[in-house]
């Protein structure tokens, strides 16, 4: 396709954009033809080495089948057992006398301007291939442009990461044919990665439920962090035909390298998770996993807790030593991803030990969804990349001034975020609610709730009592109610805007609307109600009205008439202290709200002809 | 003579020596001969301008306006998008450019007989078929032949300076990093220099001094800060002449002997002195240059897999029977080329990366350091400190050295073509070292009373300090000055 291009308009390449029309008409005719066909395109989002195509979801037919996926085994879930880490029932027992070992490769598309090695503009959905070098295309006698300005969301990642950041990095040229990858190389800091010698902390917050598997928190070391090209983007065709859309060569990505020090699914998980809101927060990378963003591969191996010395575990990643042999899972696409690969991957070795096998070096593929990984090629199959010091590029040498100066423009980390949110004196959330806040939906929904906070704190600016409250107020409604209408549909924060949320929280602050209410009105907003919260509450007449004192004489009649065991035991047997319990049960009969405790008492002493209660504390003084 | 005298004198022996096959493609000649027309009469004696000028360049790189092949057949139908840096040059100078020449293919290659189009011929008095050298080949040819007034090379191991010992012309390697590399197709890039090859040295320098330019498209090319610090002016004469021991080998044929000691003894009556100096390292170069250009060379040539350009083989590819683009690939390189994509790639395996690549880039290193310990010019690219550390003494040394561009007078094409691969690597012993210290060196054709016979000369070659590109060139043209 593109060949015939180079024949033809080759003589306008330099000024126009390179576009094949042939390739955009088929394009266009494909969108036409996947919305009329169920059957998904499938567009390879971040590539994490040479093959092992994992479907991934760029369009959104594809993310909504995975969605649909994923609802589906959690229904199928739902009868049985708890914990999906149990295929066999055994794996406590097994996890005893086994000890798993992971390692971590991230992939991150860095947010940049322009691309690693050439000046065209980055680009996420544009036409495909209008942004070409002539470089990005390996066009012969084309030579690489390094894009300094690449470097800065790439060393505030390392920075965030705690590495050392190196004087000089060199770039090196990783050999393997394949069409995404126009120049049979990926350029990639292989010899001298730009940082090193890092480390990520999880703290219990970082873990579902705000507990550690681990008991405290985790440390896990970073080995080094390199910059990379990006590939191509394969749009595949059924039966045969691929199309590839260049814009996405050259791409700047980082790969961030963990050592071999997670011993537990769910860290592994956590830490990916954590790696993905850090590099979100200090603006380094374009999107998060869901969208393609960020990719993960995982190293995994296994070791017998009570024999130290068997020819199984002498082999060493990164300078570990006395590990199993590891199997290596590739571009798995979500956290969830992580954790079932890891978990499906340390069970087939332990089965395979057990049972006398032995673990092959091989790489392997893990489909979102399914119980077991599988393999994609053998250690014969294994790839030499033939690594080779790329001898166009310059090595990078990067100043004390320049580092030290991102370090002290660095943004809010999540850890400091968290430490916020917990702090009762500003937001006063749990560590629970904190840590969902900041993982959530990219980090738009602690935005969100950021914002909801400030209205919230200038309507209630004069009243201390309320403010107080405001911040684990609003918490409840982004996290608990927003969230629940939420569960199956993408965050939006257009849905309810912050401002008619904090009005509705407002309202319900100061006792105007019942919380009920107050729920009914957000779920109405939530599906599409156009008018002000304030506006609504008018129309529908849903401000809260005091009761009368008949109404309340009324109710605690009827209370006491129903009850009249306890009537008894209060009167004949002087348990007092038993009016509290009418009190509440006054409080649960009116509407949310309407019965105030203080009222209801007074009443019900009225009614039962107790003293007063000044008079009978005075009483009990005396 | 006139310029339109002078194109259409080219123009004639380009169909004269079209057997000769040392163009792949040529420029149509109405439209030569119409731009040569509209210069004005005023820039036609300029002396360093190129206005209406014939230059020839290698088919490896690229123009806009006619294909760029090197001489490949996945590049057969190819024309590239744009201009090389030198191209653009070349027009920017006024010159026209004459055509495409034959090459080995992607410059791979001692005598341009590895060519998609077939190899090039080197024609002597007798009318002797022998080897044009390579891998500049058609280049040479054209301008021994008069097919252009200069010709624009590409020099990775010698591949200017063989072609030009060949033919009897002038060819010049400069300093790398002095010329653009932008648009020129990469054999070995930390090696890759575009040459120039012409009749004269004067004429040589014309075309280079519309080069010699910082661009910043080509990565490798010398900042203007670093330019203002190359090349000394040379004031200080009687010059120093080294005559490098290593280099008179065992093999060194008596012809090419006698001719070394006559340039030497003609330099030393006009008054310069004659100093004798060791390059140890020399002998362990060649090894070197043939792991880590062909290293270089399997990088760069993966990208022709003829998805993006170029040719594809028929029917498809990437199934099972051919792992992706192995048909194609096979089909489109020729023996040399799959020769030394294998062996790079060997060396740059996993379990040969050690005992090879890392080796040869260590012999590279003790080349140039061979190279800073004898001249008498530090190396304007290391820092004092550590040229006192590689052992350079102030003063002590020489300003050029001069020895033979090849260890023979051009071989018969016949005898070349069946020759083997080592053999023929051979003779780029004397050229290696300088390529991969990255230092400037040109051959001059030499003759001898005695040997004049032969016609073109014998190729001597003068190689300078990094940055002592026109010391070299003046040495050469005293060489040359000697009949």
């Amino acid at each position: 396709m593109l060949n015939q291009l180079s024949r033809t308009g080759h003589a306008t390449f330099a000024r126009r954009p390179y576009i094949c029309q042939e390739c955009l008409r088929r394009l266009q005719s494909r969108h036409i033809r996947s919305i009329a066909s169920p059957a998904p395109a499938w567009i390879r989002p971040l590539s994490t080495a040479s093959d092992d195509r994992t479907p991934p979801k760029e369009d959104a037919p594809f993310r909504k089948a995975l969605k649909d996926a994923a609802k589906k085994k959690r229904l199928e879930n739902r009868g049985k057992a708890q914990s999906s880490d149990n295929p066999s029932g055994s794996s406590e027992f097994k996890s005893e006398k086994w000890e798993l070992t992971v390692g971590i490769e991230i992939h991150a598309e860095l947010n940049t301007a322009r691309k690693l090695f050439s000046s065209a503009a980055t680009s996420v959905n544009d036409t495909p291939n209008t942004h070409v070098a002539l470089f990005d295309a390996a066009f012969p006698g084309s030579q690489p442009h390094f894009q300094r300005e690449t470097l800065i969301p790439a060393l505030r990642a390392a920075l965030a990461l705690n590495c050392e950041i190196q004087h000089r990095s060199s770039f090196d040229r990783k050999h393997y044919f394949y069409q995404d990858q126009p120049a049979g190389y990926q350029i990639t800091q292989y010899y001298e990665p730009f940082a090193r010698d890092g480390h990520i902390t999880l703290y219990p917050h970082d873990f579902p439920g705000g507990v550690s598997p681990e008991g405290g928190p985790v440390t896990i070391g970073i080995k080094q962090v390199q910059m990379e090209q990006d590939t191509a983007k394969t749009i595949q065709q059924p039966p045969s035909t691929h199309l590839l859309d260049f814009n996405r060569v050259s791409h700047p990505l980082i790969e961030i390298i963990t050592l071999p020090q997670i011993h537990n699914p769910v860290v592994a998980a956590a830490c990916v998770r954590k790696i993905q809101a850090i590099l979100k927060a200090v603006d380094a990378v374009t999107a998060g996993m869901e969208m393609g963003g960020l990719r993960a591969d995982v190293n995994v191996s296994v070791r017998r807790r009570d024999s130290a010395d068997s020819s199984q575990q002498s082999h060493s990643y990164h300078g570990v030593t006395g590990l199993g042999q590891r199997t290596e899972i590739k571009n798995l696409p979500s956290i969830k991803a992580v954790e079932d690969a890891i978990i499906a991957e340390r069970d087939r070795q332990i089965d395979l030990l057990e049972r006398g096998g032995i673990v092959d070096g091989e790489t392997r593929g893990f489909t979102q969804g399914s119980k077991t990984t599988r393999r994609l090629r053998g250690k014969e199959g294994e790839i030499d990349y033939r690594y080779m010091p790329d001898p166009d590029i310059a090595p990078v040498v990067v100043g004390k001034d320049l580092v030290q100066h991102l370090k002290s423009s660095m943004p809010l980390l999540s850890d400091d975020v968290i430490e916020m949110l917990v702090d009762p004196k500003r937001y006063g959330l749990t560590a629970k609610d904190a840590g969902t806040l900041v993982v959530l939906d990219d980090g738009d929904r602690l935005d969100y709730y950021l914002e909801v906070v400030e209205i919230l704190r200038r309507i209630f600016s004069e009243d201390f009592a309320a403010l107080s409250r405001v911040g684990k107020m609003a918490g409840n409604w982004v996290l608990m109610e927003l969230g629940a209408l939420f569960k199956t549909t993408q965050w939006s924060a257009d849905r309810v805007s912050p401002s008619e949320l904090a009005s509705l929280i407002a309202h319900v602050l100061r006792k105007q609307i019942t919380g009920r209410t107050a729920k009914l009105l957000l779920a109405q907003k939530f599906d599409g109600d156009a008018r002000p919260v304030d506006q609504i509450i008018v129309d529908e007449d849903l401000l809260l009205r005091p009761l009368s004192r008949d109404e309340y004489l009324a109710m605690a009649q009827q209370l006491l008439e129903e009850k009249s065991d306890v009537v008894r035991d209060i009167v004949e047997k002087g348990k007092h202290q038993k009016v509290k319990w009418f009190v509440g049960q006054m409080m649960a009969r009116g509407a949310e709200g309407t019965v105030e405790p203080g009222t209801a008492e007074e009443v019900l002493r009225l009614l039962l002809q107790l003293p007063p209660m000044e008079e009978q504390r005075q009483q009990m003084k005396k | 003579m006139s310029l339109s005298t002078l194109a259409k004198e080219c123009i004639a022996n380009q169909s004269k020596y079209t057997s000769l096959n040392a163009f792949i493609s040529l420029a149509d000649r109405a439209s030569i001969l119409s731009r040569v027309a509209k210069v004005p009469p005023s820039r036609n004696h300029g002396p360093d301008r190129l206005s209406g000028q014939l230059i020839a360049v290698k088919d490896n790189i690229c123009t806009s306006d006619l294909p760029t092949t090197a001489g490949s057949g996945i590049l057969k139908n190819f024309t590239s998008p744009y201009d090389a840096t030198v191209v653009k040059q070349l027009r920017d100078a006024g010159a026209v450019i004459a055509g495409k020449t034959n090459l080995d293919e992607f410059g791979m290659g001692s005598h341009s007989v590895h060519s998609f189009f077939g190899p090039v011929k080197n024609t002597n008095a007798r009318g002797e078929e022998l080897s044009a050298g390579g891998s500049s080949g058609g280049s040479a040819v054209a301008v021994a032949t008069g097919q252009c007034t200069a010709a624009l090379g590409t020099d990775t191991g010698g591949s200017v300076r063989l072609p030009a010992a060949y033919t009897g012309v002038v060819g010049f390697k400069p300093s790398y990093g002095l010329v653009s590399r932008w648009g020129v197709i990469a054999y070995a890039n930390s090696l890759d220099t575009v040459g120039v090859l012409a009749k004269s040295v004067a004429q040589m320098r014309r075309v280079f001094d519309a080069l010699n330019f910082h661009d910043p498209q080509d990565p490798t090319s010398l900042l203007p800060s670093t330019r203002r610090r190359l090349g000394r002016p040379v004031t200080q004469r009687p010059l120093r002449i080294g005559i490098p021991l290593d280099y008179n080998i065992s093999s060194l044929d008596p012809t090419v002997r006698k001719t070394w000691m006559h340039a030497l003894k003609a330099l030393q009556q006009k008054g310069h002195t004659l100093h004798t100096v060791n390059l140890p390292a020399t002998r362990h170069a060649l090894s070197a240059y043939y792991i880590l250009a062909p290293a270089e060379a399997s990088s760069n040539l993966a990208k022709y897999d003829g998805v993006r350009y170029g040719s594809r083989a028929e029917g498809p590819d990437g199934t099972p029977d051919s792992v992706l683009f192995a048909k194609t690939r096979g089909r489109g390189f020729g023996d040399e080329v799959q020769r030394r994509i294998l062996l790079g790639a060997f060396s740059l395996s996993a379990q040969a990366m050690d005992n090879y690549f890392i080796q040869a880039q260590k012999i590279r290193r003790l080349v140039q350091r061979d190279f800073d310990g004898v001249f008498s010019a530090r190396n304007p690219l290391l820092t004092s400190a550590s040229s006192e550390a590689e052992g350079h003494r102030e003063g002590a040394g020489v300003d050029v050295l001069v020895c033979p561009t090849a260890p023979t007078p051009a071989p018969e094409l016949a005898k070349v073509k069946n020759q083997d691969p080592v053999d023929a690597y051979m003779n780029d012993v004397f050229t290696v070292p300088a390529s991969l210290a990255g230092l400037p060196a040109v051959s001059v054709p030499v003759k001898m009373r005695e040997t004049q016979g032969s016609g073109a000369g014998i190729g001597m070659q003068v190689i300078g300090q990094f940055g002592d590109d026109g010391l070299v060139l003046d040495v050469g043209e005293e060489l040359m000055g000697e009949g």
